[in-house]
């Protein structure tokens, strides 16, 4: 149960190499780098738009993301989604990885990390300079979060994240324990990584997902001001949710420079 | 994997490699350090440093990625110039790897030259890092025994400092 306290296993980052604050020059920019960023990828001026659904497992993200884009699409926005674990580089070896057990936390947090920045490169900066919507079902929240539950040090997750880009909007669904694990059982039943049956609280997987998920909230609750998540009350029904959603995403879109392919009024393409 | 389809950026090329670092940091190299033993590593995290740099990715960012690792009691830095290294390469007619030849930066479609634009650019952060982290500098120019020499006056010195200890980077 106690973590083994070797000195490795709890990256530090104090001492002089001290990690740079996530928007030390001048705070969080939308479209932005957090931290180091990629040198060899500039990034100014693109004109997409990235948007992040976060919550826990089970929370609905999926449905939402689903109805969004569906509803961005008819209006003319060229939408591109992305998730965890969906590299093309990483997904096979996270897979295996999960299905063994071979990997402590800090590995796992690496592999998450290498997938977060081939999608990165390869499909979400290309969206956004080709003027996509991307949709990112989860971003880095939920890998700072579970790493955070872990005991992995907040400081070098947050520098390690450096690279990746500050998003447009990010939308956390705020859900209670509660609510969530009648939610659960009712769709699928619990799952081990979702338990966090892997930080050995116990053999009880009830009482490893209420823990868990449980530390997993206040994780993302502490995240909120710092990354000005939007907070959206998730026990409430789909439609609704997905109402405050379009009616925020709207707001957002329609102050932006990005464009749309048939904007009313325009005249249709004509073919040559 | 990744490696056969030439697909990976200077950053998934880094954060794997930092991977695979912490699997044998935690597996081969902090049970015999505590044990009190000697652990001779093969290339650390200096490597790295040198060529994931070389490669475009931040500088201090590559650094605090690994501030997990333990900070070695030696570094040995064989130094050589590219053109004897390029030589000894060629000698025993090693193909050069695509990555060791930072071909996956598209500076040039020769082999050779793009060894040699990446590796000048490698052996520049080497030498930051010989002032930086304190590296000792062995010429790797020299005979292999006169080199040996050199090693094992170095090693034998560490070793009779009063006690090792594993100090975070």
């Amino acid at each position: 149960m106690t973590p083994d306290k070797t000195e490795v296993t709890e990256p530090k980052s104090d001492g002089k190499e001290q990690s740079p604050e996530f928007g030390a020059n001048g705070g969080i920019q939308a479209g932005r780098y957090y931290g180091h960023g990629l040198p060899y990828v500039p990034i100014e001026h693109y004109p997409g738009k990235i948007i992040a659904v976060e919550g826990t497992d089970g929370v609905g993200r999926s449905t939402q993301i689903a109805l969004l884009r569906e509803w961005l699409e008819v209006q003319g926005y060229g939408v591109v989604e992305t998730g965890w674990t969906r590299s093309a580089l990483m997904q096979p070896t996270i897979e295996l990885a999960k299905s063994s057990n071979t990997l402590n936390k800090l590995t796992f947090v690496l592999l998450y990390a290498t997938d977060f920045a081939d999608r990165l490169e390869k499909e979400i900066i290309p969206a956004l300079k080709a003027g996509f919507v991307v949709l990112s079902d989860r971003y880095i929240f939920s890998a700072l979060a579970r790493a955070g539950v872990r005991g992995v040090d907040r400081a070098w997750l947050r520098s390690l994240y450096g690279f990746a880009i500050a998003p447009h909007l990010v939308f956390y669904l705020k859900i209670d324990v509660d609510t969530l694990i009648r939610r659960v059982l009712s769709a699928r039943g619990m799952d081990f990584w979702e338990s966090g049956m892997d930080m050995k609280g116990g053999d009880d997987i009830y009482d490893s997902f209420r823990s868990y998920q449980n530390k997993l909230l206040r994780e993302y609750a502490s995240m909120a001001d710092e990354f000005g998540f939007r907070v959206l009350d998730a026990r409430r029904p789909v439609d609704a949710i997905q109402d405050d959603l379009r009616r925020q995403v709207q707001a957002f879109l329609s102050n932006s420079d990005i464009t749309t392919d048939n904007l009313p009024g325009q005249p249709p393409i004509q073919p040559t | 994997m990744g490696k056969k389809k030439n697909s990976l950026t200077p950053t998934t090329f880094s954060l794997l490699h930092a991977t695979d670092f912490a699997d044998r940091l935690l597996y081969n190299i902090v049970p015999p350090l505590k044990a009190g033993m000697i652990v001779i590593a093969d290339r650390y995290a200096y490597t790295a440093f040198a060529r994931d740099v070389a490669r475009g990715v931040d500088r201090a960012w590559v650094r605090d990625l690994y501030s997990f690792a333990v900070r070695p009691d030696l570094t040995l830095y064989f130094r050589v110039p590219i053109d004897v290294s390029l030589d000894r390469l060629m000698a025993r007619r090693i193909k050069l790897k695509f990555y060791e030849a930072g071909m996956d930066m598209g500076w040039s479609l020769n082999a050779q030259e793009s060894f040699r634009i990446f590796q000048g650019k490698v052996l520049e952060e080497y030498d930051r890092l010989v002032t930086e982290f304190g590296l000792s500098v062995v010429n790797a120019s020299l005979a292999i025994t006169d080199q040996q020499q050199i090693v094992r006056n170095l090693v034998s010195r560490q070793l009779e400092k009063p006690q090792l200890e594993a100090v975070n980077l």
